[in-house]
């Protein structure tokens, strides 16, 4: 079958009080960005869990963004700070599962950067445009998948010291 | 009423299930002179032709154990369940695909080739260069619920003898609950771990063999990883009161989906390097970096419930 | 939601979003979501039609959801719940569909119609999950307590006295004042310190609604906003004020003499003895610490010399309970004590002082009547050298940041001493001037060129004595030439840091503090006088460093906030909040640091206080088994929503298999 143009699909959390504002700020000011991303606004960084992200890369997202406020704007205090740490460990765990840790980003945005909101929407579609469409693919990849060679060196080695 | 007729299946599992029902004690004897056994490969001789020779509803329960990683498995449980009238998930495997789920990192054809060797072919039909043929594996490991209706799970690697004691005694009395039902605590395993929970802050991660923990404090609180709050509590937390962690195996509380998801976000949120704040993001990432193999660790059991395999991997001749 | 009957309501917002967005196509995509029972169209829902529209729909369509899209839910959301209430839907079942500053102002053609739909289908996908909610609500004490009794902390009080609610007014010292009572003149007017401060402690004492509990301190906070309770140790004074005459009598017979800490050490008091003579409470304190001995009695002659019969020995500690409903928090500061400052030879040369010692010499009141003399030996000194940031925006040893009031008092130091002795020189030595405030600049450069100062910008290198003199070594970093001063006397302008035991005081509050111990507040822009904890107001230096006019508009500042609060009928708060599945916690507790507001307490399972709770959802998040949920954001609200943003259109289905 042809490949039909990819266009990616991004499904992306906004921080009510920042990331969110901030998009509205680019409406507000006409700053044209690519339609790929869907916003849904949660209260805060903070509030944005792992296996939604986890979910939204099985239902067909090819990338996730979490908008939230700069270091020290958290509206409250320091939801920020746990969406980050959050984020590093999913995408540690991503990575080992054989996920494209760039699949999921997370931004600071403040309420007063339209222009940075757009500017980092358009950088997400062309990255993710760039990886080409999730398929749900995951796994260690074939190329590099010697399991075999592996086993067989550990068994020699174990014999080996044993 | 007539005694239930009750078969044991086990799939693509390491059989510890199968024998499981032995954990319960003297009680087994009780049991097994309250039931009726239609099919139970490993106690007693019967094929696969006996099952197809029974009546739709021939068999009460049944109760099947491992994953399914064979097309063999993926038949044999839907024969199960045509001949069933419940059908239990007993064990981890069955229940989420369990650490024969972790299979599903690597394609089906790259795990024969690792375990027979070059020259064989995982898919269907399956063959080899020799003539002979493994048995065809399907794409990836699922869970029983993924391929037939599933009515209860007994979970657990395998099930530990109180919820297998649970089980029976409530499918003897008779009265079952409602379909869906897992046979363990609806609050996690923290509400029935013996250990003192203080600091609530993970400032490294330890492995276990790397330390004799405190007996008295909460391994998490020590650095280990402890399942123990994302998984459902029933095995009186055997593990974490032995000073080992709770690697998973009852499977995740009601609410708290992906297994991995919910612990990914709780320990992150206790990692702490200092005041938190962007001077201590680069100490931050540092601790996280040391949970040494996070997929194994945090989808231990249930990699199979969330991550599917679509094909069996490249053609291999 | 009971079977959902979700009305959707598209506005053409004119051509804001109909010249983009095919609104009519969006209408009818969304009117075959499930559960949508009426999808329609106006060109601008927000104006009184279409918000009767919208009225009338909920009560003809017996709607129990009600899915606006169009612009912000910053711009409408509060229009159309109250649409909706007047039209007896509960309010929180309404949500806003943002496809207009978030799609058809960003995007063109056939996509941003698209878009649309899918942002609206997101949000039929939450409403469908949502419940109705009622804000919670709850009785509280009208009562404030005010902690600190310096000038912000006089402030707030009589602000709230005023306001006509009850103020209970704790300092630890034996009388209010502060640091304002200890100051000389103040910048940049020169208005006497005291002339101007003492009418306002009187005022406070008098003030029926306000009660001052002298040597006294918070021993106890449990509670929350609304309903504190505090206990609140009240120091025994062995002596009762009410026969207290004042005489001072009983300071003759004391044989006892230790540092007086009002004159910052310049002269000595007796065991017995009133701050000064101002002071509110009016009256004597016997200082337990340093009276020879009470249990047993050791002394007793100031008992013997009291002709009213007013020193009572057995006088004990009270402890007071007291509900309050409101706490402003106004501790103050210090300055950088000597130990930590040696230095510039501070607590080792005695010519080198602070600059509240140097207050207290300039004060008319103070132990030498306002002239400027040498510690040492009480000559008058003939060359003073004024340190700046001694300690301050010193981020190695001390300090990093400004103390903001040193400039200032500075140049008036320099000021009242070329005023006290007119034929001296004065230095000062300084990094940068900053003079930001009313008048303040003019001050500095009235005094820089009308009283001859010699400011030297640079930093000084050393201090030590040599003979009587106090050599100081520097550098003019603006002529690049060494400067070495042999000076009488030296004025440190120590840095400003918040008062001893502040920390534990927030401890009990559980309001957090800086890296330096200073309050923190909120938000640093936009909730400036409130703690984290709900509640707690903060009020002048202990917050930061701040001038006396800063101070007392906080104090006011804080005491609007307090009114607001003791003044509502009942606390209310948003009931879009954490909550926990009491049957599915197993209180593993991991939660409960999550909250900055410390509005979970985990017992046998975890717990929000809906009064503290300000639903950001953190602790949600961290919850491993699900037993915490955000009342209209739960996780299967937002993964329907995912699965309806992310939704595969049929013609697209190539993937998969």
């Amino acid at each position: 079958m042809a490949e039909l143009k990819h266009e990616p699909k991004i499904a992306a959390f906004l921080c009510r009080w920042c990331a969110y504002a901030g998009a509205d700020l680019a409406g507000t000011n006409r700053l044209a960005y690519p339609p790929n991303m869907i916003p849904i606004r949660v209260p805060c960084s903070g509030r944005v869990e792992p296996a939604w992200v986890i979910e939204a890369l099985r239902s067909g997202a090819d990338g996730v963004l979490i908008g939230g406020c700069h270091p020290g704007d958290c509206h409250y205090v320091s939801g920020n700070y746990k969406a980050r740490r959050r984020v590093e460990l999913l995408r540690d765990v991503l990575a080992g599962l054989g996920v494209n840790p760039a699949r999921v980003k997370l931004v600071w945005v403040s309420a007063s950067e339209g222009v940075r909101f757009a500017q980092v929407v358009r950088d997400y579609v062309e990255e993710i445009r760039g990886l080409g469409p999730n398929r749900g693919e995951f796994g260690v990849p074939e190329e590099v998948d010697d399991r075999a060679g592996r086993i067989a060196q550990a068994v020699e080695q174990a014999v080996n010291h044993g | 009423m007539a005694k239930p007729k009750i078969a044991m299946y086990w799939t693509g599992g390491c059989g510890g299930c199968d024998v499981s029902p032995l954990e319960v004690g003297e009680a087994i004897v009780d049991v097994l002179s309250q039931v009726e056994i239609a099919f139970w490969p490993a106690l007693m001789d019967a094929k696969r032709a006996d099952v197809e020779a029974l009546p739709a509803g021939g068999i009460d329960v049944a109760l099947i154990n491992g994953a399914l990683r064979t097309e063999d498995n993926v038949e044999m449980v839907r024969l199960l369940r045509e001949k069933s009238k419940l059908v239990v998930a007993y064990g981890a495997c069955a229940h989420l695909g369990g650490i024969i789920g972790l299979g599903n990192l690597h394609s089906a054809q790259s795990l024969v080739s690792t375990a027979l060797g070059p020259g064989w072919h995982a898919g269907s039909p399956s063959f080899s260069a020799n003539g002979d043929a493994p048995p065809p594996l399907t794409a990836g490991v699922v869970p029983l619920a993924d391929v037939i209706a599933v009515d209860y799970v007994v979970p657990g690697c395998p099930p530990p003898a109180q919820l297998i004691g649970l089980f029976f005694q409530t499918l003897l009395g008779g009265e079952m609950p409602s379909p869906g039902h897992v046979f363990a605590e609806e609050k996690a395993l923290c509400d029935q771990c013996p250990r003192e929970k203080e600091d609530r802050r993970l400032e490294k991660f330890v492995r276990p063999h790397e330390m004799e923990p405190d007996p008295d404090r909460c391994l998490l609180d020590q650095g280990i990883v402890c399942m123990g709050p994302v998984t459902r509590g029933g095995c009186e937390a055997a593990c974490p009161a032995l000073g080992m962690p709770c690697t998973g195996c009852v499977g995740p509380t009601r609410k708290a989906g992906d297994l991995a998801g919910g612990m990914i976000s709780a320990l992150a949120s206790l990692v702490r390097a200092g005041d938190e704040g962007e001077d201590a993001f680069a100490r931050e990432d540092e601790v996280l970096a040391g949970l040494v193999d996070p997929v194994g660790t945090l989808y231990k059991y249930a990699l199979a419930t969330t991550w599917k395999r679509r094909e069996t991997g490249g053609e291999d001749a | 939601m009971a079977q959902p009957r979700i009305g959707v309501f598209v506005c053409h917002c004119g051509r804001n979003i109909a010249g983009t967005v095919d609104v009519e196509g969006v209408t009818e995509e969304a009117s075959r979501i499930p559960g949508v029972v009426l999808s329609t169209h106006y060109d601008y829902m927000c104006s009184d039609p279409g918000q009767e529209m919208v009225a009338r729909a909920i009560r003809e369509h017996r709607l129990n959801g009600v899915v606006v899209a169009a612009c912000s839910p910053g711009m409408h959301e509060e229009t159309f719940r109250h649409a909706a209430q007047a039209a007896g839907l509960n309010p929180y079942l309404v949500e806003m569909a943002n496809i207009r500053e978030q799609c058809s102002w960003v995007h063109r053609g056939a996509a941003a119609t698209e878009k649309a739909s899918r942002i609206l289908a997101t949000v039929v996908e939450k409403v469908r999950g949502n419940l109705p909610l009622e804000p919670s609500t709850m009785g509280h004490s009208t009562k404030c307590l005010v902690i600190g009794g310096g000038v912000a902390g006089i402030q707030a009080a009589l602000d709230v006295a005023n306001a006509g609610y009850e103020v209970l007014l704790v300092e630890r010292s034996p009388s209010i004042g502060g640091r304002m009572a200890q100051l000389s003149e103040t910048f940049p007017t020169l208005d006497c310190s005291q002339c101007i401060l003492t009418p306002k402690m009187v005022e406070v004492d008098r003030h029926p609604n306000i009660r001052v509990l002298a040597n006294s301190k918070i021993e106890e906070v449990s509670g929350f906003v609304g309903n504190w309770d505090v206990r609140i140790r009240k120091g025994a004074t062995y002596v009762d004020p009410d026969k207290c005459n004042l005489c001072g009598d009983c300071v003759e017979a004391c044989p006892v003499r230790v540092p007086h800490e009002f004159e910052e050490g310049l002269t000595e008091r007796a065991g017995i003895y009133i701050p000064f003579p101002q002071a509110i409470p009016s009256s004597y304190t016997l200082d337990v610490q340093s009276c020879l001995g009470l249990k047993p009695l050791r002394c007793s002659e100031c008992a013997k010399a009291c002709e009213a019969g007013a020193i009572n020995y057995d006088m004990q500690d009270e402890l007071l309970e007291e509900e309050v409903g409101a706490i402003v928090v106004a501790t103050g500061y210090e300055t950088l004590p000597k130990a930590a400052m040696a230095e510039y030879g501070y607590g080792e040369i005695a010519d080198v002082i602070s600059g509240l010692e140097y207050e207290r010499m300039a004060s008319a009141s103070g132990p030498t009547q306002g002239e400027i003399r040498c510690p040492s030996d009480g000559r008058v000194p003939k060359e003073v050298v004024f340190i700046q940031c001694s300690g301050s925006r010193d981020p190695e040893l001390y300090k990093p940041y400004c103390s903001k009031i040193c400039c200032m008092y500075t140049a008036k130091h320099a000021l009242l001493y070329r005023h006290s002795v007119p034929d001296g020189q004065a230095y000062v030595f300084y990094i940068d001037i900053r003079a930001g405030g009313k008048g303040y600049e003019e001050f500095v450069q009235r005094v820089m060129e009308e009283e001859r100062i010699l400011y030297l910008r640079g930093k000084v290198a050393k201090v030590f004595q040599d003979g009587d003199k106090v050599m100081v070594w520097g550098a003019d970093t603006l002529t690049g030439r060494r400067v070495e001063v042999a000076a009488d006397l030296v004025v440190l302008a120590q840095a400003v840091v918040p008062s001893q035991g502040v920390v534990d005081l927030a401890r009990k509050l559980r309001v957090s503090v800086d890296e330096h111990g200073f309050l923190k507040e909120a938000h640093p822009k936009l909730r400036p006088l409130e703690a984290l904890a709900a509640g707690v107001f903060l009020a002048g230096a202990a917050q930061g460093p701040k001038d006396i006019p800063e101070a007392v508009g906080q104090g006011s500042g804080a005491a609007a906030k307090a009114l607001m609060l003791l003044s509502s009928p009942e606390l209310v708060h948003s009931p879009e909040i954490a909550e926990v599945a009491e049957h599915l916690c197993s209180a593993c507790g991991i939660c409960a640091p999550q909250c900055p507001y410390e509005a979970i307490t985990v017992e046998d399972t975890a717990v929000v206080n809906e009064m503290l709770c300000e639903g950001c959802g953190t602790c949600v998040a961290a919850c491993p088994s699900g037993a915490m949920n955000l009342r209209n954001l739960a996780d299967s609200q937002v993964l329907a929503m995912l699965h309806a943003a992310l939704k595969e259109h049929e013609e697209a289905e190539v993937l998969g298999g």
